[in-house]
C-alpha cells in the first residue's frame, strides 16, 4: 500500500525514526498474518484431531446401534435419535415466539418499548446456558422427572433470543414502501405483516433459526440437568429422558476406555459435520436474503 | 429453496424411520411389564449394566440407569425425579428425613481399589491406611518418600511427584474411601471428614468413577480410589493394602469377603454394615476398604411399586450370581433378612 | 426506526370497518404482544427462580459468601471466593490473550489479506466459533490438555516469566492455565467478528487522510481506526468476557476440579459454572443446594453485569458516532 521509500531528497528520512517505523509496520504485519494463521492453525488442529480419531471410528454399528453399557461396544444410534428430536422441538417451541416477538419490536411497538425489549433479549442471550438448565430443572424436573421436552425447553430458551434478534434485524431492513404498498391498496396490517413481509424476510429468518439451531445442537449445560439420565437404546418417547450427542460426548471425554474416547472423537465428528452443514446452509440463505432484497 | 427443504424433510423422514426401526429392534420380548428409571453411583454401574438385559429377560422389564455419581442418586430420588436411587452411601439422618420414607437396601458389594500409573514400577506396591491418609492430606507428596519405601522394601521408587485423583461429583466412593480414611488417621478425621463430598486437601478431581479412572490412565505419577471393576477393565495396577493382620490384601472375591467377618449373624439395621478396616480376627486376606452399595427407594412409589419390589428382589437374589466375575461379592446371609423386610415395605402408599 | 406511525394510520378507515379484519388486527397484534410479555416475564422468572433456590443459602451466609474461601460438605461450611477466582481469573487470562490475537486477526482481514484470501479465512475464524464447547473440551482433556503439561507449561517455566509465582508450580494437564487457554481459543472468534465488523465501517476517508500526510499503515491504524473503533471493540471485548465467564462445560473438562484457590495457574482450581456443572445433580443437602444456586446467582450477576456494561458502552458509542 502506502509504504514510504527512502528518498534521499526528503528531509524526514534524515531521522532515525523512519527505520523504527518501519520495523514497527513490519512488526505489525507479521503479528497480524501470525494471528490469523494461529486462528486457523488451531481449527485445523482440532478438526484434524476429530476426524483423524473420530474417522475410523464411523462405521455402520456405530450409526445403528445404542450406547454401550460398561465393557461393551455401542454406537451413537439412540443419541443422535435423541438429539435431533429435542433440537427438533426446540426449533418448534421457540421459532414462533421468537418471530412473534421481533414482529412486535419492528411493526407494532413504540420506540422505547421496542428499545427495551431489545435489552430484554441481549440479557436473556447473555444468561449463561447452565444457569437456564437449573432454571428448567427448578420449574420442571424436580417431582415429575426428566424429559426430552424439558431438555427442548431449555435449548428454546437460548434459541429465543437468537432467532428473534435475527428476525428483528431482517424486519427492518425489508424496506418500508412494501408495506406502505400494502396499506395503500387497503390490506390489513396482520396480513400485510403474514404475506408480504415475513416472506420478504423469510431468508434472513432462516439464516438466524440455522446458526441458532447449530449453536443449541452442541450445548451439553442445559441438558445435563434435564435429559441426561436416559436408557441406552434407540427411543422416540419424549415424555422421558433421550441421551443427546453433547452429553454423551461429555460422558465418554472422561473416560480412560480407548474405545469410549474413540467413540466421543467420532460423536464429535458427527455433531461438527451437522454444525458445519448448518452454518453452510446459514450462508446460502444469507446469500439468498441479500438477493432478494436487492432486487425487491 | 423448495429443494433444501425437501431434502431437509427427507433426512428427518429417514431420521424417523431409523428410530422406528432401531426401537422395535430393542423393544423387549415380553412387553407386559414395565419400565424403570434409576440414577446414583458409579460403583455398581458394571453390575447393573449385566442385571440390565438380564432383568430384561427374566421379568421383561426395562431399567434405566445412569452412573451419575451417589450424591446425584440420593439428591434425585429424595426429589423424585427417578423411580429409584443408588449410592455407596447410607442415608444421614438428615438426609433420610428428606427423601421422606425411603427404604435403602444393599444390593452388591465390592472392594475399593487403589490404582496408580508408574510404568516404571513392575512390582504391585504395598500402601497402608496412615500412608494414603498422608497422601491425600498432602504430607507425602513424592512416590519415593521414606514412609513408602518402608513399606515397600526392594521396590526401586522414581522421583515422581504424586498427583492425588478424587471424585469431584458426589459419590459414594469418596464416602467409602473417607470413611476408611477417617478411621486410620485422626487428623483426616478431624481436618477432612467424611461425606460423598469432601474438601480433599490437595489433588485434581474427576467426575464419576470413568473420570478418576481417565486422569489415572493419562497422568504419571497420579493415584486414586475407584472400584475394582474399572481397575480390572482398564488394566491398572492397584495397590495391595495392609490390613490390621499384617497382611496385604487385594480387592478381590474373597478379599472383600474376609472383611465381613465381624458382621452380625443377622443384620438388623445399616449401621451394623462396618465393614471398613477390619479387625485382626478377620486374616490377612480381609481387604479393608471394602463397601457395600444401596438401592434407595421411596416407600411410596405409586404405580411402580410392584415393579421396584421384583426389580430389588431379583437384584439381591437372583442378580448376585453376576457379581464374581466383576469383582462383586454375593451378599452374606445376614443381610437377607433385613432386606426382605425393607424390600416389603415399597408399597404403592398414598 | 420503528413503525409506530403505521401503528396509528394503519390504512383508510373506511376500508377496514369490517368487523373480521379488525379482529385480525387485535388478534395478531395481541399474540405479538403476548409473544413480547412471554419474553420479559421467562427472564424476570429465571432471575427469581434462582434467587429462590439460592434463599436459604443467601440467608444463612449473607453477602461475607462471596469472600468466604471454603467449600466443605462435611461441616456445610460454604464459600464463592474459590470459584470466582477461578472464573475471574481463567476469564482475564483469556481476555488479555484472545483480545491482540483477535484485534490482529481482524486487521488481518480487513487490511493486509487480499480480497480472495480474506473470505476463507474469515470462514474458518467462524467455523472456530461454531465448535461446540463439550468438543473443545474433549480436544482439550485428551490432546490439549497433555500437550499443555508435556510442552508449553515446561516452556513457559524456563523463561523469565517461570519466575513468577504463578507459574512456578508443578506443569499439570488440567489446571488454570489450561482452562484458560481453551476459553481463549472460545472468545477469540467473538471478538474478532465483532471487531472486524467495527473496521469495516470505519470510514475510508479517516485512514487514508492519515496515509497521505505520511503515516505508516500501522501508524494509521492505531491512531485513526482504533480511536474511531475504541469503544466497540471495548464493547466486543466485554462481549467475549461475558462468554468466557458463563462457559462452564469445557471449563469443567479441563480446570481439574480441585476447591482452592491455587498458587500456581498450573495446579487445578475450581470455576463458578464447573462447579455447578459438577456438585448440583449431587447436593444431598439443602445447605449444599442451595450454595450451589448462591454461586449460580453469581454468575448470573457477574454475567449481566458484564453485559449490561457492553450494552451501555455500544448505546453510547453509537450516540457519539451520531453526533460526528
Amino acid at each position: 500500500m502506502s509504504e514510504l521509500t527512502a528518498d534521499p531528497y526528503d528531509i524526514t528520512v534524515k531521522s532515525n525514526g523512519l527505520r523504527r517505523r518501519k520495523i514497527v509496520e513490519k512488526a505489525f504485519g507479521v503479528l497480524a498474518i501470525g494471528s490469523a494463521v494461529l486462528a486457523c492453525t488451531i481449527l485445523v488442529l482440532v478438526l484434524g484431531t476429530l476426524v483423524y480419531k473420530g474417522f475410523s471410528q464411523l462405521n455402520v454399528d456405530f450409526f445403528t446401534k445404542a450406547r454401550p453399557l460398561f465393557g461393551e461396544k455401542g454406537g451413537i444410534a439412540d443419541a443422535l435419535v435423541g438429539s435431533a428430536l429435542i433440537v427438533g422441538m426446540a426449533a418448534v417451541f421457540a421459532i414462533p415466539v421468537a418471530v412473534l416477538v421481533a414482529i412486535y419490536m419492528s411493526e407494532y411497538a413504540r420506540p422505547r418499548v421496542s428499545r427495551a425489549l431489545k435489552i430484554v433479549l441481549d440479557v436473556l442471550n447473555g444468561v449463561p446456558a447452565i444457569v437456564v438448565g437449573i432454571f428448567v430443572f427448578g420449574i420442571l424436573v424436580v417431582g415429575h422427572g426428566q424429559s426430552a421436552v424439558y431438555g427442548a425447553f431449555a435449548l428454546a430458551i437460548l434459541m429465543l433470543p437468537m432467532v428473534a434478534r435475527a428476525t428483528q434485524e431482517i424486519l427492518e431492513v425489508v424496506p418500508r414502501s412494501l408495506r406502505d404498498a400494502s396499506f395503500a391498496l387497503g390490506v390489513t396490517k396482520w396480513r400485510t405483516t403474514w404475506n408480504i413481509v415475513l416472506p420478504a424476510a423469510i431468508g434472513g429468518i432462516l439464516t438466524g433459526v440455522v446458526i441458532a439451531v447449530a449453536r443449541v445442537a452442541g450445548e451439553t449445560a442445559p441438558l445435563l440437568f434435564t435429559t441426561s439420565i436416559a436408557a441406552s437404546q434407540i427411543s422416540t418417547d419424549v415424555s422421558h429422558a433421550l441421551p443427546t450427542l453433547p452429553v454423551t460426548i461429555f460422558i465418554f471425554s472422561e473416560s480412560p476406555d480407548p474405545g469410549e474416547q474413540a467413540a466421543a472423537w467420532a460423536a464429535a465428528l458427527v455433531l461438527i459435520a451437522f454444525v458445519l452443514v448448518m452454518n453452510v446452509l446459514a450462508k446460502l440463505f444469507a446469500g439468498r436474503k441479500r438477493r432478494q432484497l436487492e432486487g425487491s | 429453496m423448495k429443494r433444501i427443504l425437501a431434502a431437509g424433510l427427507v433426512v428427518l423422514a429417514v431420521v424417523a424411520l431409523a428410530a422406528f426401526a432401531g426401537r422395535t429392534q430393542s423393544a423387549s420380548a415380553k412387553p407386559t411389564a414395565g419400565s424403570l428409571v434409576g440414577t446414583g453411583a458409579t460403583f455398581p454401574f458394571p453390575l447393573i449394566s449385566k442385571w440390565i438385559p438380564a432383568v430384561d429377560q427374566a421379568l421383561g422389564m426395562r431399567i434405566t440407569y445412569t452412573a451419575t455419581g451417589s450424591g446425584a442418586g440420593i439428591a434425585q430420588i429424595t426429589a423424585r425425579t427417578v423411580d429409584f436411587g443408588a449410592s455407596d452411601a447410607p442415608l444421614s439422618p438428615d438426609q433420610l428425613t428428606a427423601c421422606k420414607g425411603c427404604v435403602v437396601i444393599p444390593w452388591a458389594l465390592a472392594g475399593m481399589s487403589v490404582p496408580y500409573n508408574l510404568p516404571g514400577v513392575n512390582k504391585r506396591l504395598i500402601l497402608n491406611g496412615p500412608v494414603l491418609a498422608n497422601i491425600y492430606l498432602g504430607n507425602i507428596t513424592n512416590w519415593n518418600a521414606a514412609a513408602i519405601k518402608a513399606l515397600n522394601p526392594g521396590v526401586s521408587l522414581p522421583d515422581q511427584k504424586i498427583t492425588v485423583v478424587y471424585r469431584s461429583d458426589g459419590s459414594g466412593s469418596t464416602y467409602a474411601f473417607t470413611n476408611y480414611l477417617a478411621t486410620v488417621s485422626p487428623q483426616w478425621k478431624s481436618k477432612v471428614g467424611v461425606n460423598t463430598s469432601v474438601n480433599f486437601p490437595v489433588g485434581t478431581g474427576a467426575r464419576g468413577s470413568a473420570g478418576v479412572a481417565g486422569v489415572v490412565k493419562s497422568t504419571e505419577g497420579a493415584l486414586t480410589y475407584v472400584d475394582a471393576a474399572y481397575s480390572i477393565a482398564n488394566k491398572f495396577q492397584f495397590a495391595l493394602i495392609k490390613n490390621r493382620a499384617g497382611g496385604n490384601a487385594t480387592p478381590g472375591v474373597r478379599g472383600v469377603q474376609a472383611a465381613l467377618c465381624d458382621l452380625p449373624a443377622k443384620v438388623t439395621n445399616l449401621s451394623q454394615l462396618k465393614i471398613v478396616d477390619p479387625p485382626k480376627k478377620c486374616g490377612r486376606v480381609a481387604y479393608p476398604i471394602s463397601t457395600f452399595t444401596y438401592v434407595i427407594v421411596p416407600t411410596s412409589s405409586g404405580d411402580k411399586a410392584a415393579d421396584l419390589r421384583k426389580f430389588v428382589y431379583w437384584a439381591v437374589t437372583a442378580g448376585q450370581k453376576f457379581g464374581p466375575p466383576l469383582y462383586f461379592v454375593p451378599l452374606p446371609k445376614a443381610v437377607n433378612g433385613f432386606n426382605y423386610r425393607e424390600i416389603k415395605k415399597i408399597q404403592a402408599g398414598s | 426506526m420503528t413503525s409506530a406511525a403505521y401503528e396509528n394510520n394503519a390504512a383508510p378507515e373506511s376500508d377496514l370497518r369490517r368487523r373480521g379484519m379488525r379482529l385480525g388486527d387485535l388478534v395478531f397484534k395481541g399474540v405479538a404482544i403476548a409473544a413480547a410479555l412471554a419474553s420479559t416475564v421467562l427472564l424476570i422468572w429465571i432471575a427469581w427462580k434462582i434467587f429462590d433456590l439460592a434463599w436459604p443459602a443467601i440467608q444463612d451466609f449473607g453477602l461475607s459468601f462471596v469472600w468466604t474461601e471454603a467449600w466443605d460438605p462435611v461441616t456445610n461450611t460454604y464459600g464463592a471466593l474459590i470459584f470466582i477466582y477461578g472464573t475471574v481469573v481463567t476469564s482475564l487470562i483469556a481476555l488479555v490473550l484472545a483480545t491482540p490475537l483477535s484485534i490482529a486477526i481482524a486487521l488481518f482481514l480487513t487490511e493486509i489479506a487480499p480480497k480472495r484470501l480474506a473470505a476463507p479465512i474469515a470462514t474458518m475464524v467462524e467455523l472456530l466459533a461454531a465448535i461446540p464447547s463439550v468438543v473443545l473440551g474433549l480436544w482439550g482433556i485428551l490432546v490439549f490438555g497433555p500437550w499443555v503439561r508435556d510442552h508449553l507449561e515446561p516452556w513457559i517455566q524456563d523463561t523469565p516469566l517461570g519466575w513468577l509465582p504463578v507459574f512456578s508450580g508443578e506443569p499439570s494437564a488440567s489446571g488454570i492455565f489450561t482452562a484458560a487457554l481453551v476459553l481463549t481459543i472460545m472468545i477469540i472468534p467473538i471478538t474478532s467478528a465483532i471487531c472486524r465488523e467495527l473496521f469495516i465501517r470505519v470510514p475510508r476517508d479517516l485512514t487514508d487522510g492519515a496515509l497521505a500526510l505520511g503515516s505508516t499503515r500501522w501508524e494509521a491504524i492505531r491512531g485513526v481506526m482504533f480511536a474511531y473503533a475504541a469503544p466497540g471493540i471495548v464493547a466486543a471485548v466485554l462481549l467475549g468476557l461475558g462468554r468466557a465467564f458463563g462457559e462452564a462445560i469445557a471449563v469443567n473438562q479441563t480446570i481439574g476440579n480441585h476447591n482452592a484457590i491455587p498458587s500456581s495457574w498450573f495446579d487445578p482450581g475450581d470455576s463458578l459454572g464447573s462447579k455447578i456443572a459438577s456438585e448440583y445433580v449431587g447436593a444431598t443437602s439443602l445447605e449444599q443446594a442451595s450454595s450451589i444456586l448462591y454461586l449460580a446467582a453469581i454468575l448470573m450477576v457477574i454475567s449481566l453485569a458484564t453485559n449490561v456494561v457492553a450494552q451501555f458502552i455500544v448505546v453510547r458509542f453509537e450516540r457519539a458516532r451520531r453526533a460526528v
